[in-house]
């Protein structure tokens, strides 16, 4: 009868959602490659898909950050900012004579307190986050132009530009078959540590009881609070990975230029906030995915390269992208009205 | 087997969504109709006990269920004519028919002997059908004359003509008999007044056929009861009125008819001075429902489990004494805005106490946020499930075990899923939770069994002190029986339970002990075997005083 039908049925329904949301997005992956492929030779070479992994790096990084943010519910305008203060931190304290790793973590280490200050203003002082981070997106980006005199930092030593530049080799090695394996053509560190990030992200918000709080809080904030969730310590959590990451970015950025740009990362915390929604993370909090913020880094990354490539001009890119923008959320919209 | 008839139909769920779209679309592009002051008030269409709507075989189907099938309904002009049945018997989509929220697949309506097809509720509402919905559709930054007169406001060139609105709204409101400015903001309106005001809303729009929903579950007595003078002067003008309650024993007092419906199906409707309300129940949940409550089983203790001391809040509620034992079912009777969720929320760490003490078994508590009183063993489900309880968009299981992550989790924090499953699956085996799976998203669930949910979440817990607040409140007759049992059930435990209860009948029902509240202050603690409703009412309106009692924690004896 209906009482049984009901429910197993609009189960399926929700399973077969998500599957079409996920498949949306990736679907329009694929044929985004395939049509600049076909439009572009140099699209579809080793050499663009490296350099499309690096263009979507700084935009994952962020992305991974911002999904967690949303999830709660909040949001952080401030990312573009503390990396570009992270960044000219870390480039300073390599040119004061710090090594090159120490100086890094220190960039890491300003953008986490700058996160940090974002959570407490959302937590303790209640400003709504979209107000707390635009103060901050406001203010680090003052300090990092402040404190350089407006000017790049140059002339910092190849070891900073490694984590930037330099690439993962895998050695050639002997297999158990005694044919000597190819030689890998190198992945790129930023690559690898958009890997990482976000897979250890992945796994913090779908299998840990962290991650289980951050949906919860997200999902309705009083009734997670009335279970004994401590939701400002959540949020903060939230806030200062936000932070730290975009203190990453900063550090590889500026590395992979050899110089800190105070003004590097202007409106990359709207990429960021794009990538996520197009993935599916929803700016009511409580749904979100990395691997769909991962989809949609790379269609952000792609269109823009595909475009690049068959010499669209970037006014004409800024256009499409946010009309993609538009595109993607209103399906969302529409899928979940029915 | 408890049949709770719960519908976790996803269905109900998007309509409801819609419904709280549909009106602010309706009212952005409404018709240009002059604003009508001069409503159907007093107005000569009182022809006697004509038919105004008459629906035969209406069936609606959505993806996979028949919502309805084949219902007959008629309604005339000056009666109430009730609709009865649990929750999922389809009323609501049958509503949303009616007000032309949803065409029907097949059936035919006829109002005013005509067939009708309405597209959209805008329509129906421009022929005179009204609803006024259970959560109400006003604008809370918008005053009241505003909000009768939205999209209708009445102009001077391009100007509102505000004398003109407030002119207006005043002598709707006055026809009403309602004592609320027009100029007063909405947001600072109690329900009952926000209700009146979509009343006189519907009236203003020259409503004939009013539908409401539940319209008393968040009034108090004496607001109900001026409701339902309202109901009788619209019944003298020729209003006919569909209404829908879960509260059967208030309608003796308004309804003529009244129609049972189960499962999607049409089953009687019966003039209601020749039923009566046991009948009615028995048709509505598809049995005889030989008592309302359990039989309690369980014993209280004479060990106190649970003493509250002097607890204040200021401007909140007076310092409160009162002691919970073991085994105990505590009942928190009063009405609305007593002080009695604001009590059970200062115990909890929820809000602040100003001062008082907590002591359970022989521990002082320092409880400074839920957090503090959960590690103690004290829980407290909200009365607004869907508010404060239930994370709707998560998974059951997720719900479930969401105050006890840590038994479900390693050190490390990695959830251990095959466990958390496992726990779920027993409390919906045990608790008879109506859900396809532990993945079910919460909010597809009905009502009962989103409230099975929340209390699922608690047991998992361990808790020694539960607080329920209005534990039954908007859940189905066969639901909230199977609530009752498990109350009694953790009371048999040796649990201390607290029952926050606007229904009296489940206060005398279900509690050993019931403290009374008036106005922020614990008046008096009664026996319940010992009292009555009367007696209870007497209390909990002031009329005794707390000095005419002997010390109140004392009464217990």
């Amino acid at each position: 009868m209906s009482t049984v039908t009901r429910p197993s049925a609009s189960l399926a329904n929700e399973r077969r959602k998500d599957l079409i949301q996920k498949f949306a997005a990736f679907a329009s992956l694929i044929v985004m490659i395939l049509v600049f492929s076909s439009t572009s030779e140099a699209f579809h070479t080793v050499d663009n898909a490296m350099t499309v992994a690096l263009q979507v790096t700084s935009i994952a990084y962020l992305g991974v950050a911002a999904t967690c943010v949303i999830i709660t519910g909040g949001i952080d305008l401030s990312v573009g900012s503390v990396l570009a203060l992270s960044g000219v931190v870390a480039a300073l304290a390599v040119k004061a004579g710090l090594p090159v790793t120490v100086g890094m973590l220190l960039g890491i280490v300003v953008g986490g307190s700058c996160g940090a200050v974002n959570g407490l203003c959302v937590t303790r002082m209640r400003l709504p986050p979209f107000i707390a981070t635009l103060g901050m997106m406001l203010v680090a980006r003052g300090l990092a132009l402040q404190i350089t005199g407006a000017r790049p930092v140059s002339g910092l030593g190849e070891a900073f530009g490694v984590l930037g530049n330099g690439s993962l080799f895998k050695i050639e090695t002997i297999g158990a078959d005694g044919f000597p394996d190819v030689r890998f053509p190198g992945i790129p560190y930023p690559v690898l540590l958009m890997i990482v990030i976000a897979v250890a992200v992945s796994i913090m918000l779908s299998r840990t009881t962290l991650g289980r709080h951050i949906y919860a809080v997200g999902s309705n904030a009083e009734a997670a609070r009335l279970s004994g969730v401590n939701v400002a310590r959540v949020t903060m959590f939230t806030y200062v990975l936000s932070g730290a990451l975009a203190g990453a970015t900063g550090c590889v950025l500026m590395s992979r230029l050899l110089t800190a740009q105070p003004n590097e990362g202007v409106m990359y915390e709207l990429d960021a906030i794009a990538s996520a929604v197009i993935g599916g993370t929803s700016l009511m909090g409580g749904v979100g995915t990395i691997s769909g913020t991962a989809i949609g880094a790379f269609v952000i990354g792609i269109l823009r390269n595909g475009l690049n490539m068959n010499g669209v001009s970037s006014f004409i890119q800024q256009i499409i992208i946010g009309l993609v923008i538009l595109g993607t959320v209103w399906i969302d919209q529409l899928r979940n009205r029915r | 087997m408890r049949p709770d008839a719960g519908h976790p139909g996803r269905l109900d769920l998007e309509v409801v969504l819609e419904e709280r779209l549909a009106p602010a679309h309706a009212s952005a592009s409404g018709p240009a109709k002059t604003p009508t002051a001069e409503a159907p008030y007093g107005t000569a269409r009182h022809d006697g006990n004509a038919e105004l709507l008459r629906l035969t075989g209406v069936t609606k189907r959505f993806p996979g269920v028949v919502a309805l099938e084949s219902v007959s309904f008629d309604l005339r002009r000056g009666e109430v004519h009730a609709v009865c049945g649990e929750n999922g018997a389809g009323k609501s989509t049958l509503m949303k028919i009616i007000s032309g929220q949803y065409p029907p697949d097949d059936g035919s309506i006829i109002y005013k002997g005509n067939e009708c097809r309405f597209a959209s509720s805008l329509e129906a509402q421009a022929v005179g059908i009204a609803i006024i919905h259970q959560e109400l559709n006003l604008v809370p930054h918008l005053s009241v004359a505003e909000n009768i007169f939205l999209a209708r406001e009445p102009h001077r060139g391009i100007f509102v003509d505000r004398a003109r609105l407030r002119a207006d709204a005043r002598r709707c409101l006055d026809r009403l008999g309602v004592d609320i400015a027009p100029g007063t903001l909405v947001r600072t309106l109690s329900v009952a007044q926000r209700q009146m005001v979509e009343i006189a809303k519907a009236l203003s729009l020259d409503a004939e056929v009013l539908i409401m929903d539940e319209p008393t579950s968040s009034l108090t007595e004496t607001e109900t009861s001026q409701l339902f003078r309202i109901i009788h002067e619209l019944k003298r003008a020729g209003v006919g009125i569909i209404y829908i309650s879960h509260r059967l024993d208030e309608m003796t007092e308004i309804v003529d008819r009244v129609t049972v419906m189960r499962d999607g199906r049409y089953v009687s409707t019966d003039v209601f001075r020749e039923t009566t309300i046991d009948k009615v129940v028995a048709r509505m949940v598809g049995r005889s429902l030989e008592d309302k409550f359990p039989p309690r089983t369980s014993v209280p203790t004479e060990e106190v489990l649970l003493s509250v001391d002097q607890l204040t809040r200021t401007n909140v509620f007076s310092p409160v004494s009162f002691e919970l034992r073991r085994g105990e079912i505590l009942g928190f009777a009063g009405l609305m805005g007593a002080g009695r969720t604001e009590v059970a929320r200062a115990i909890f760490g929820a809000d602040l106490p100003d001062g008082g003490t907590v002591r359970l078994g022989n521990e002082t508590l320092a409880i400074r946020s839920p957090i503090d009183a959960i590690r103690h063993g004290i829980a407290y489900l909200s009365e607004d499930r869907k508010a404060n309880g239930l994370s709707v968009n998560m998974p059951v299981a997720s719900n479930i075990t969401l105050a006890h992550m840590d038994a479900v989790s390693n050190r490390f924090g990695f959830i251990r899923f095959a466990a958390e499953a496992a726990v779920a699956q027993r409390y919906i085996d045990t608790l008879g939770i109506r859900t396809p799976s532990v993945r079910q998203i919460a909010r597809n669930l009905s009502g009962g069994n989103q409230q099975k949910v929340v209390i699922s979440k608690w047991l998992f817990r361990d808790s020694r002190v539960l607080f329920f607040d209005e534990p039954t409140r908007g859940i189905d007759v066969g639901a909230k029986f199977a609530i009752y049992e498990l109350l009694d059930r953790l009371a048999a435990q040796g649990i201390g339970v607290v029952m926050i209860s606007s229904e009296l009948p489940e206060i005398l029902g279900m509690t050993d002990r019931v403290a009374v509240f008036h106005e922020g202050d614990l008046v008096t603690i009664l026996e319940t075997r010992q009292t009555s409703q009367e007696e209870i009412m007497h209390y909990a309106s002031g009329r005794m005083a707390a000095s005419d009692t002997p010390d109140a924690s004392g009464a217990s004896q």
